[in-house]
């Protein structure tokens, strides 16, 4: 490397670091979702926080490198003239590789630890239960809950095995809990999106997808359907979700076996199937 | 021998026009037949009390059948259908009174959860219908058996559902059950609403043909 070359380095150098600092700096001003109302929701937002923060400097030094290179090296001549050969460097080559795959595989583990020590998940997996067996006192002993989310064209409905199998339009939740979604559909695909919880999961009739979220903060939060499934998807979202204190959750899941109490709701089912295949036959 | 392969360059140019056109006139006709065609709007009557609004509706097995409002011009004469639209405009915060003279027979819901009216004044609506013997009755309801319903009138976003109790067999013919219910509206916004009976016939899980087609059992509710 020449003097020149040192220069040239040295400035890139440089403006490298005091971008990246800036960029940096900013990149964490930035809310990234899906936010912090449960477990899985502030794993995945750190996260991601953690990608943004990494791949900051990355992409301003190849943005930097690329905007110098054309001012620095632009041809200022009147003649068109060959660049000197280039041999490559074998310091530089083994420098990105490593630099690389150190970045990338460091991510690996602490995404896959993220997906591994989800402490809901973790919970669930160490005591299976059966679907609606655990009682009436569901979120008082071990403060947790099961959730049937039950797709249809074109709206979510949610019932509660562990008080009576009771049905809302509207998705409540107790702060503190862990959380047993049961998802599936009556009719076509659809697929349970409740973004600030964090949790995505296919809703297809006939089946019990099942997935888990941790709550730790009251507030509240949209859920989708983020499965194109049919003329009204685009409206298939509900705003009014919520994550509430234990007191107020008792209090509306009271409410909900009161105004349930006169309709004739199916026995609690883990999974149904659209019948007649055929409307008229 | 010379063969002339100089490009006839009037008649390529016409054949690129004509195709062009023909491109052109495909767009249109999807533009003005699918993409920005919507039923027409019915705008919610003034009632004589208060701040409220009322709007009349027909609910029908077949759009050829219609009694009050015959749309004879339909593309689709043996769809289940509202009418005579299916898209209202109402004012803000106001109380929007809906009757409906359902004139269809019932089909059952596929979530009998829908069968409990939600979200309107009152809690009930009122109902004039047929008994099984066909004698006419009359009554304040807030929710019925889910195998009688023929259709719903359900609006997510404001929490409303009502369900549409099916005509008796034993109705008079030409007769129809009527359903007054009433709800308030809030801010300014477009609604969806929508029958959440699977009730197209002859379709995949019935929530074919006039289910998923705009202006038949679903539309908006434009309060402003």
């Amino acid at each position: 490397m020449n003097r020149t070359d040192r220069t040239h380095a040295l400035r890139l150098l440089v403006a490298w670091a005091v971008l990246s600092v800036i960029g940096v700096f900013i990149a964490m001003q930035v809310h990234l979702p899906p936010g912090d109302q449960s477990t899985q929701s502030v794993d995945e937002t750190s996260l991601l926080d953690l990608m943004l923060v990494i791949s900051t400097p990355v992409f301003i030094g190849v943005v930097l490198f690329i905007l110098y290179s054309v001012f620095a090296f632009r041809q200022t001549g009147a003649v068109l003239e060959d660049g000197p050969p280039n041999h490559g460097n074998l310091r530089l080559q083994v420098a990105w590789v490593a630099i690389t795959a150190v970045i990338v595989l460091f991510l690996a583990v602490i995404g896959i630890n993220g997906l591994s020590n989800s402490a809901a998940a973790t919970t669930f997996a160490s005591s299976q239960s059966t679907l609606g067996t655990v009682g009436s006192a569901g979120t008082a002993s071990g403060h947790r809950l099961q959730v049937q989310v039950i797709g249809q064209q074109w709206w979510f409905t949610y019932r509660y095995p562990d008080f009576g199998g009771v049905e809302s339009a509207h998705l409540m939740l107790p702060v503190d809990t862990n959380i047993e979604f049961h998802v599936t559909s009556t009719d076509v695909l659809h697929s349970f999106w409740a973004y600030q919880l964090g949790v995505k999961a296919d809703a297809n009739p006939g089946v019990d997808n099942i997935t888990y979220v941790s709550t730790v903060q009251t507030g509240s939060f949209e859920v989708r359907c983020a499965e194109l499934c049919g003329i009204w998807h685009g409206h298939m979202a509900d705003p009014n979700g919520q994550v509430v204190s234990q007191a107020d959750f008792a209090t509306w899941i009271a409410q909900v076996q009161k105004d349930d109490a006169g309709i004739s709701l199916p026995p609690y089912s883990p999974i149904y199937f659209p019948h007649p295949p055929v409307k008229g036959s | 021998m010379v063969v002339d392969r100089t490009p006839r360059v009037g008649g390529r140019l016409a054949i690129v026009v004509l195709g062009l056109a023909a491109l052109l006139a495909l767009l249109t006709g999807f533009l003005v037949t699918f993409v920005f065609h919507f039923p027409p709007t019915l705008t919610a009557q003034p009632t004589t009390v208060g701040n409220g609004v009322a709007i009349h509706l027909e609910t029908v097995a077949a759009v050829q059948d219609a009694i009050a409002f015959p749309r004879p011009t339909d593309p689709h004469p043996d769809w289940v259908s509202y009418l005579p639209t299916t898209i209202f405009k109402v004012p803000a915060n106001s109380v929007v009174t809906i009757s409906i003279d359902q004139e269809d027979g019932a089909s059952g819901l596929r979530n009998p959860y829908w069968s409990k009216a939600q979200g309107i004044i009152g809690g009930s609506f009122h109902m004039s219908y047929f008994d099984n013997t066909g004698a006419p009755q009359a009554g304040d309801f807030s929710v019925i058996d889910p195998t009688t319903l023929a259709h719903s009138f359900g609006i997510p976003d404001l929490g409303v559902f009502v369900p549409l109790q099916g005509i008796a067999d034993a109705a008079p013919a030409g007769s129809h059950n009527e359903i007054t219910f009433s709800f308030k509206t809030g801010k300014a916004g477009v609604f969806r609403w929508q029958c959440f009976v699977p009730c197209g016939a002859g379709s995949i899980y019935g929530n074919g043909n006039a289910m998923s087609t705009f202006g038949y059992m679903s539309g908006l509710l434009v309060v402003q």
